[in-house]
């Protein structure tokens, strides 16, 4: 009868029980989303109660550019930048989306582990500095996405984070080895299908079921997939997955695990809530509010998906004075092909200006020029194609859980005398 | 090596429930079940993800069957239609009812068997101990009865057991671990003990 958990320093305490009483004061405000000032007037006049071994919201959000960082649930904490806010080539650290699904784990990177178990020849386990000295260190700039992102644009809207249309993703530059490296110096055996992450980060009860995902060997052997310690040049911060995380790109961002402690090389896919339960899609489209059916798929690649980061909505834009929208376009896998622009809600199109093409998993600048000849009210549609011929549609198909919303994003300005 | 609770087991810090749910306890409407809802919900996430949602009373049971998924411990039958039901009135599609009392409070002791508006029942269920114990049967902990019974007669039983409240542990009744415990005070937890023990 032993207890590993070491009883909680006084302080701890103390901060836990003044906590108490600050009541909750963000979740007061609901569904808005806290943006500096609604943090500034509900800021709880007492810390926050943090569980021990974790990272309080408050610095997490420290880390933030609160100016335009929204919150959307403080448990689990999920946040993210609205469209104008990404006009970026590389999306900031400060401005990359946040999406637990527990707590954030406080990790001492000197004592983490890494280990690579299952349908492997030689069973291996890493300490952060072993990882980065024995395989190639690369770099990448890829798309992290949430599979829920965009949830509100739905009709109904699925239950869960409630991401606006261009919420939930980001693009940093990552850096780490590559996952396909360390398997093969573990040796993957025959019959060997799926490789799944699982994290470190604790629930608050006890029962909370671990977070665990697995994606299938061919991607986890594609030379992009990483075990990460870096974004953009930087450690990891801890929200982000602080020490090691998986980087999965181009994939919905339950794959991507955060805090990954042990990798299991499996027969098939991995079974548990986070596979069987979250992050599927029917397999066929089913009608807005159905259940899910019983032949749904686990999530994978996104599909074609573009933004406008500029201008931003409602904005006053002077007549007669050239504008040029521009916007990001990506795809889970393949490439942009090509962004059209319509400002006729969609009866005609027209081509956008594509910028360089950068890492494989990289979004696409895009470009348009545009004179306004009226004033008014007037709105910009942008639809990406892929290689394969896919493109936007204007509504995407509904599906019970909310994933995977690539409809055309749509941004209105008022065009004012000059 | 997947199949067992170890991993999170071995690493969670689970003390912290029921000043959590105490945290979050103002924004659900009040009516009948509202204080099992949010010690239910509450506890793991924040009840915006509640007061958002207008969903049927199937929706809310699809919801609730995924919770337990997700590491819920089952609430009882009792448990579960207080709080379908509390759901389904005032986050559901129709027009809530007006704001009411939390008449079910007592009821809601449901399977613990501790009412959580009177006496040492308060600290038990501020504490969120009757989440896993109840008085006289095995619930995720051992009842009361029994931790009662296995001290009886321990000259260091008061010690022992501030300590496993305070602290946690796991091993004596099982691999279960109990979480620590920060959101009582001393005085409360004194007042837990000798009431455990005086249920010999």
């Amino acid at each position: 009868m032993s207890s590993d958990r070491p009883p909680l320093p006084d302080a701890a305490r103390r901060r836990f029980l003044e906590g108490l009483g600050a009541g909750g004061a963000l979740a007061l405000l609901g569904n808005a989303p806290l943006t500096r000032e609604a943090l500034a007037q509900a800021a709880p006049a007492k810390p926050e109660p943090v569980v021990p071994g974790t990272i309080a919201n408050a610095a997490v959000l420290a880390e933030k550019d609160m100016t335009v960082f929204q919150v959307h649930s403080e448990r689990p904490l999920t946040g993210s930048v609205p469209a104008e806010a990404h006009d970026f080539d590389v999306t900031p650290s400060n401005r990359m989306f946040v999406r637990n699904n527990l707590l954030t784990p406080d990790i001492d990177a000197g004592q983490h582990r890494l280990r690579v178990v299952g349908l492997v020849d030689k069973e291996l386990s890493f300490g952060v500095e072993e990882l980065k000295r024995a395989f190639p260190n690369v770099s990448t700039q890829a798309m992290m996405e949430c599979a829920g992102a965009g949830r509100t644009a739905f009709t109904p809207t699925p239950r869960g984070t409630p991401w606006s249309p261009t919420g939930g993703m980001g693009c940093p530059k990552w850096t780490g080895v590559r996952l396909r490296d360390v398997l093969a110096a573990a040796g993957v055996k025959s019959g060997a299908r799926h490789v799944a992450g699982q994290g470190g980060d604790p629930g608050t009860v006890a029962t909370a079921a671990p977070v665990i995902r697995s994606i299938p060997l061919s991607k986890a052997e594609e030379e992009h997939t990483l075990i990460a310690w870096a974004m953009n040049d930087a450690p990891l911060p801890k929200v982000h997955g602080f020490p090691l995380r998986l980087v999965v790109p181009g994939w919905v961002g339950s794959a991507s695990t955060k805090w990954l402690h042990t990798l299991s090389v499996l027969d098939g896919p991995f079974k548990g809530t986070y596979m069987d339960d979250s992050y599927r899609i029917p397999k066929w489209p089913v009608a807005p509010g159905d259940k899910m059916p019983p032949d749904a798929i686990v999530t994978e690649a996104w599909p074609i998906k573009s933004m406008i980061t500029h201008p931003a909505p409602n904005q006053k834009v002077p007549a007669g004075r050239r504008l040029t929208v521009r916007g990001k376009a990506w795809v889970g896998e393949g490439s942009v092909a090509r962004v059209e622009i319509s400002t006729d809600e969609g009866v005609s199109w027209q081509r956008a200006r594509l910028g360089p093409r950068g890492d494989k998993y990289a979004w696409r600048s895009f470009a348009f020029d545009f004179e306004p000849e009226r004033f008014g009210y007037t709105t910009f549609l942008a639809r990406a194609w892929d290689d394969q011929g896919n493109a936007q549609p204007m509504v995407s198909p509904w599906n019970p859980l909310g994933y995977f919303w690539n409809g055309v994003h749509r941004v209105g300005v008022l065009v004012v005398p000059a | 090596m997947w199949g067992s609770w170890s991993f999170r087991l071995s690493t969670c810090a689970a003390a912290l429930t029921a000043g959590f749910a105490l945290a979050q306890g103002a924004p659900l409407v009040s009516g009948p079940g509202v204080g099992l809802v949010t010690a239910k919900c509450g506890t793991c996430h924040d009840v915006t993800h509640i007061t958002r949602s207008k969903l049927t009373r199937d929706e809310w049971t699809d919801n609730f069957e995924n919770m337990v998924k997700r590491g819920m411990p089952r609430p009882s039958e009792d448990e579960t239609r207080i709080i379908l039901d509390y759901l389904t009135a005032y986050y559901g599609p129709r027009p809530p009812p007006p704001a009411a009392p939390d008449t079910l409070a007592a009821a809601a002791a449901g399977a613990s068997g501790i009412d959580p508006t009177q006496g040492v029942g308060r600290i038990l269920s501020a504490g969120g101990c009757t989440a896993c114990h109840a008085v006289d049967k095995p619930l995720v902990g051992p009842s009361f009865d029994a931790v009662a019974a296995r001290y009886r007669g321990d000259a260091a039983a008061t010690a022992k057991l501030s300590a496993k409240i305070r602290h946690g542990g796991a091993g004596v009744w099982g691999p279960t671990p109990m979480p620590p415990n920060a959101v009582l005070s001393d005085r409360e937890v004194q007042q837990i003990v000798e009431w455990v023990l005086a249920r010999n």
